[in-house]
């Protein structure tokens, strides 16, 4: 393998892997704290790690200013994170460490992501507990009032907090009451309702952004010493997943047009228990808590067509095919697997409602067990929100689920200091590429945007302020104009196409190819078809697409549009990661590369390495960069969870 | 409710839609009425009206801008009222999880924005509702920098009281209850997070300070007074009780005997 | 301003001051029928007529309680007139449609009217009784001059119905805008509150009831 690009210095340090961190702290330049106010930095987005970011830095002494789209920065799609936060506690005894969640999610990560960033990680895990306890998170506690923990997506340990079925909720609030402190103290300023379109780079230095107000529809300039982008993760790609409405690529996508690299776009996660898709309108679907699978058992009718309804199904006549398939994980195999193994039933013709494109979710065993007062104690919300979906009640009738797009590992690339290729850009939380490898296990990415916000770019920032030199830069120069102009040319073109197709069929249209072919399964032949197809729809997409025009500035349908037109540049660079990578890992499934019983087979020879590329502009070929991945501490194994 | 009805019969339905257009603050407002032929049951209320976006549009029209995200109940975004109510006919829903399976064939359906002086329509049924924020940013925290927390299970916190301070936690920050008080009061939103923050111990240091602070904000964003209507529970999504009114109230009443640091001053959410 | 004023003068503190100053009324209504029902006690009205003097007896500390119970009653007034405004004030854009979930009572939605009726109602009873000069001679008479014509009894009658209206959300909710809650408690105290109303209701009703139809009998 070619010796890694200089771009690509992870800047990992060096040592053993329990004293890196410690080392790095101390060597990294630290800055009077009479000197902080001096610099601002401006955070894009107020999710666990944006919230948490400009908390730290302004609870440090930077002045700092904060962007989200919402009205509300507690609206950040991290709020509807359900089953938990992962932590080394230990507290229930059953043999945890950081060296054991180091190595899970390594492992987890199907050996695709560094193996320094995820021992830091599982470093800091304890401490974002111990800050959230503090800021008043309310966990769940055992009687004694000490914290609760579960198990959780597999885990062998409980090292799971939670907060019922709304931990992301309860965090997000935590880490952004911290944050409203300083807006009150007035340390950080908030601007809520702006998009970000576009990372002004000055002399190779990320030095500000131009967002567009989306009330009033101005332009607005900012400029700072460091740009944060904590915008969250791209999963709207496939039109239909978990995500909130609002999630994006557009932040990271116009900064990897600046320059900043973009890693592993195409692993992304498919959660397993998902509602399923029930018709044409449907605007996106709603996770069912993974800890669900805890109490539950996944299967589907031996028989095809089985006309009996669930409940009158017996036990000989169904196929409880993940305990089938995985003896010794059971239904609590990874997502990823599970996943697939839904996906393997449906398409093999024994999947059940309408569609057939979903299976069994049963609580009947765990409520003749344990009771329906149990269940209801541990679940009542989950129940309740299925309940209003489906009509049905899933204390009587098993759950319909089917795998849906979730979380994307994919993101911008970044060093051990959060670093982007750009310089003065770090980037934070999901957007970022990230410690989950290529499968992120469940309850881990709360705990990385907080690490990230909380515990390491306050840190690692004072590298770049006091590292470099920021001479003055002001919103009136001429990097900011063009980059104003650059963005308002891209709008006016939107709003002047004057076509026939809305937005939203675009985007639909998109996220069926994006599903159909760089899904659950992946073909290079598919590929191929799929990158096509993205570009006849992109040119489409200029020429036919219809956005109405608003006497006021707020426009949804031309934010919409705005999102959509970067989606389809940056469905082509998915497609292309995908098709390099002809190994199967983690949620990355090449068809070409299975094993006889039809698991992901990796390649290690060919690709240990994490893939970063380089934009060379929209219609033209991206440039591969390859950071080679080493690991000293866990052997690389195939996973298995028989 | 125990047979499957999730995708039962099609059953298509007309609805008429008396829908509040606005084009932006301070303009006048109107009732515009629009008819959709083909509705299905099966449909979130949002996604009906997505349907309606998408015919505006193919009619060369400004499509109804409303706020939602998460599409899912818990980011507090979604702001409707439907026939009058907040959040709409069902109780314990926001208006995104609302589904149309809840309405018949022919019906006539008024949505409105929320409303009240503090949150000002922006545009049709979105209003702004950062004074939540601004009520937050007075006093709706535990002063815990970052670095500075002990271990987690250092401060133990009684089931009972983590469980109460979680209901009251809840809150998704919607607004329902403003908007559904006949006051305009945003009582229950600001009691929510006093009860929340005052259930725990790491609450208590800041506890009557933090009541009187939010008050003040709550009282200079204009909301109205709290007279124990009730309507805010009623209307709440997530089930926040009035019980955390009164303690609040009774955290207020006792500060009066305290003596208790100055307040903060001015904040700037732009 | 102070602290202190700050707070009272804040939503809450108004709402604490409109509880303390509504069950301070209510504590005085309480031994104003009390006082009453000397008349129904005792037909020959000398009950009634000792118990006039027996208050008199107390002079200028007679004087000093009625003017404590009118800054009261002033103080009640004057914050029920400003809650009341500026809550209608603090939705200057109403609804096109509005309905309500059930919650808010006819007591609760009408709290500003009955407390108005029963002011001007109190006007009528100060002029009637304490600030006619004749009244303090011969306290009964006057009482069953007045209840015995059918108008002013009429008055007394809807002025009781009215108290009873405004106790029937007004008991409870000082409770609640005093902070004494519990989750316990509270059922009961719902039923206390209409189990108040009702008796005072039926209280004061009494007397005009008693002059018209009882008495004359
Ligand atoms: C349904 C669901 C359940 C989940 N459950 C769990 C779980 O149980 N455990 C777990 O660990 N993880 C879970 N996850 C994953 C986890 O919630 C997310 O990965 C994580 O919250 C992302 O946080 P973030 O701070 O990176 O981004 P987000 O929370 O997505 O925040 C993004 C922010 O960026 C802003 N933004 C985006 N684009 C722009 C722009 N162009 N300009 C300005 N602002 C912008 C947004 O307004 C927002 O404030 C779940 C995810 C989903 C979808
Ligand atoms: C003997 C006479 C009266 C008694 C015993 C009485 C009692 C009460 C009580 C107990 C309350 C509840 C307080 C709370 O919710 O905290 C109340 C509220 C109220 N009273 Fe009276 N009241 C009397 C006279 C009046 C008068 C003369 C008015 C004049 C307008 C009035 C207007 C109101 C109003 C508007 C409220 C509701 C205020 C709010 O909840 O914000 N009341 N009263
Ligand atoms: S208290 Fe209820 S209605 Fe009010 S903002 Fe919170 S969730 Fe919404
Ligand atoms: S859209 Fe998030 S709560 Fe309704």
């Amino acid at each position: 393998m070619s010796p890694t690009p200089p771009q690509l210095d992870s800047k990992c340090p060096s040592g053993p892997i329990s004293e890196r961190w410690d080392k790095h702290r101390f060597e990294l330049k630290l800055i009077n704290p009479a000197n902080r106010r001096k610099f601002h930095v401006l955070v894009v987005g107020t999710g666990l790690a944006g919230a948490s970011a400009a908390a730290s830095l302004a609870d440090l002494g930077y002045r700092v200013s904060v962007f989200c789209i919402q009205d509300s920065p507690r609206r950040a799609h991290s709020i509807a994170a359900q089953g938990g936060i992962n932590a080394a506690k230990n507290y229930p005894n059953d043999g945890d460490s950081v060296q054991r969640l180091f190595y899970d999610t390594v492992k987890g990560g199907d050996f695709r992501a560094r193996e320094s960033n995820v021992y830091r990680l599982a470093q800091i895990s304890n401490q974002i507990i111990d800050q959230c306890v503090a800021l008043g998170v309310p966990f769940a506690r055992e009687y004694g009032g000490g914290l609760a923990n579960r198990s959780f997506g597999g885990a062998q340990v409980s090292r799971t907090f939670y907060a019922r079925g709304q931990t992301g909720q309860q965090l997000l609030l935590g880490a952004y009451s911290a944050m409203m402190r300083q807006v009150g103290s007035g340390r950080i300023a908030l601007y809520a309702r702006r998009e970000m379109l576009d990372v002004v780079v000055i002399d190779g230095v990320a030095r500000g952004i131009v967002c567009r107000n989306l009330v009033t529809g101005a332009y607005e300039r900012s400029a700072g010493d460091a740009v944060l982008l904590c915008t969250g993760g791209y999963g709207n790609v496939f039109y239909l997943s978990t995500n909130a409405k609002a999630c994006n690529v557009t932040a990271v996508w116009r900064a990897h047009k600046r320059g900043a690299y973009f890693a592993n776009p195409c692993f992304t996660q498919i959660h397993p228990t998902c509602i399923p898709v029930s018709g044409s309108y449907q605007s996106k679907l709603t996770l069912m808590s993974e800890s669900l699978r805890n109490d539950a058992r996944v299967w589907v009718p031996k028989q095809k067509g089985e006309p009996r309804p669930p409940h009158n199904i017996p036990d000989e006549d169904r196929d409880y095919f993940l305990e089938r398939r995985y003896p010794s994980f059971g239904n609590l195999v990874p997502r990823d697997v599970a996943s697939r193994a839904a996906k393997e039933r449906c398409d093999a013709g024994f999947g059940v409602g309408t569609t057939g494109l979903a299976v069994y979710m049963d609580f009947r065993d765990a409520i003749r067990r344990d009771g329906e007062g149990a269940i209801r104690q541990k679940y009542g919300n989950l129940f309740q929100m299925y309940a209003k979906i489906t009509a049905d009640d899933p204390y009587h009738v098993p759950m319909r689920i089917y795998p849906a797009v979730h979380y994307t590992m994919g993101g911008l690339w970044v060093d051990y200091n959060l670093e982007s290729t750009v310089p003065g850009l770090f980037v934070l939380g999901e957007a970022n590429f990230s410690d989950h490898g290529a499968n992120r296990l469940g309850a881990s990415a709360l705990m990385q945007g907080l690490a990230d916000g909380f515990f390491i770019v306050p840190y690692t920032i004072g590298g770049h302020l006091a590292g470099r030199k920021l001479p003055a830069v002001s919103p009136t120069d001429k990097a900011f104009e063009d980059s104003e102009r650059s963005v308002r040319e891209r709008i006016d073109r939107i709003l002047s196409i004057g076509g026939k197709r809305t937005v939203d069929s675009f985007h639909r249209e998109l996220g069926k190819i994006m599903w159909d072919h760089c899904g659950m399964a992946r073909t290079g032949s598919g590929l191929a078809f799929a990158k096509q197809g993205i570009q006849a729809l992109r040119s489409e997409f200029w020429e036919n697409s219809r956005v109405p025009t608003s006497s006021a500035g707020l426009n949804q349908n031309l934010e919409h549009a705005g999102r959509v037109a970067d989606f389809l540049e940056f469905a082509e660079l998915m497609i292309d990661d995908a098709s390099q990578r002809s190994e199967s890992c983690g949620g990355h499934f090449r068809e070409e590369s299975q094993t006889d019983e039809g698991e992901a087979k990796r390649d290690d020879e060919r690709f240990s390495y994490v893939a970063a590329w380089q934009h060379e502009g929209v219609g033209k070929e991206s440039t591969l960069h390859r950071e080679p991945l080493a690991f000293e501490y866990v052997r690389p194994s195939q996973r298995s969870y028989k | 409710m125990s047979a499957p009805s999730h995708d039962a019969g099609s059953g298509r339905m007309r609805i008429t839609l008396k829908i509040w257009r606005q084009e932006g603050p301070n303009r006048p407002g109107k009732v515009e009425t629009h008819f959709l032929p083909d509705v299905s049951p099966h449909m979130s209320f949002l996604e009906m009206l997505d349907v309606l976006n998408e015919r505006l549009i193919a009619s060369g029209l400004d499509t109804v801008a409303f706020d939602h995200d998460c599409r899912e109940g818990i980011c507090g975004a979604c702001s409707l009222v439907i026939d009058g109510r907040a959040h709409g006919p069902e109780a314990l829903t926001t208006a995104c999880q609302l589904h149309m399976r809840h309405y018949s064939d022919g019906d006539t359906i008024h949505v409105e924005p929320f409303r009240a002086n503090a949150f000002p329509v922006l545009k049709d049924l979105m209003v702004d509702r950062s004074a939540f924020d601004r009520i937050i940013s007075a006093g709706g925290f535990v002063s815990s920098p970052t670095g500075s927390a002990p271990d987690g299970n250092a401060i133990l916190v009684p089931k009972p009281d983590a469980d109460r301070a979680m209901d009251a936690a809840a809150c998704i920050g919607c607004g329902a209850c403003a908007a559904a008080c006949p006051n305009a009061s945003a009582m229950l939103f600001v009691a929510a997070k006093v009860a929340h923050l005052a259930l725990l111990p790491q609450g208590q240091p800041e506890r009557e300070r933090r009541a009187l602070a939010m008050v003040h904000a709550m009282d200079e964003e204009g909301f109205g007074s709290c007279t124990n209507h009730f309507e805010c529970m009623a209307a709440c999504p997530k089930g926040i009780s009035v019980e955390s009114i009164a303690r609040m109230n009774r955290d207020f009443a006792l500060s009066f005997l305290k003596e208790a640091p100055d307040l903060p001053t001015g904040s700037s959410v732009g | 301003m102070s602290r202190f004023g700050k707070a009272l003068a804040s939503s809450v503190g108004k709402k604490i001051v409109m509880g303390l100053s509504g069950l301070m009324l209510l504590g005085f209504l309480v031994e104003h029928l009390h006082g009453n029902l000397k008349l129904i006690e005792d037909p020959s009205g000398a009950a009634f007529d000792d118990y006039v003097g027996f208050l008199k007896s107390f002079g200028p500390l007679l004087v000093l309680a009625e003017i404590g119970l009118g800054l009261l009653f002033s103080a009640h007034v004057y914050l029920a007139f400003r809650l009341t405004l500026e809550n209608i004030q603090a939705r200057k854009q109403r609804y096109v449609v509005r309905n309500n979930r059930g919650a808010s009572t006819v007591g609760s939605v009408s709290m500003f009217y009955t407390g108005a009726i029963i002011l001007g109602y109190l006007l009528k009873h100060l002029i009637d009784f304490r600030l006619d000069p004749r009244f303090f001679d011969a306290p009964h008479a006057a009482v069953q001059a007045k209840l015995s014509q059918p108008g002013h009894a009429a008055v007394y009658l809807l002025a009781a119905i009215v108290l009873g209206i405004h106790l029937s959300h007004g008991f409870r909710s000082a409770f609640q805008s005093l902070g004494l809650s519990h989750p316990r408690w509270n059922p009961l105290l719902e039923r206390l509150g209409k189990f108040v109303a009702f008796l005072f209701a039926v209280g004061f009703a009494a007397f005009p009831m008693y002059y018209l139809f009882i008495r004359e009998r």
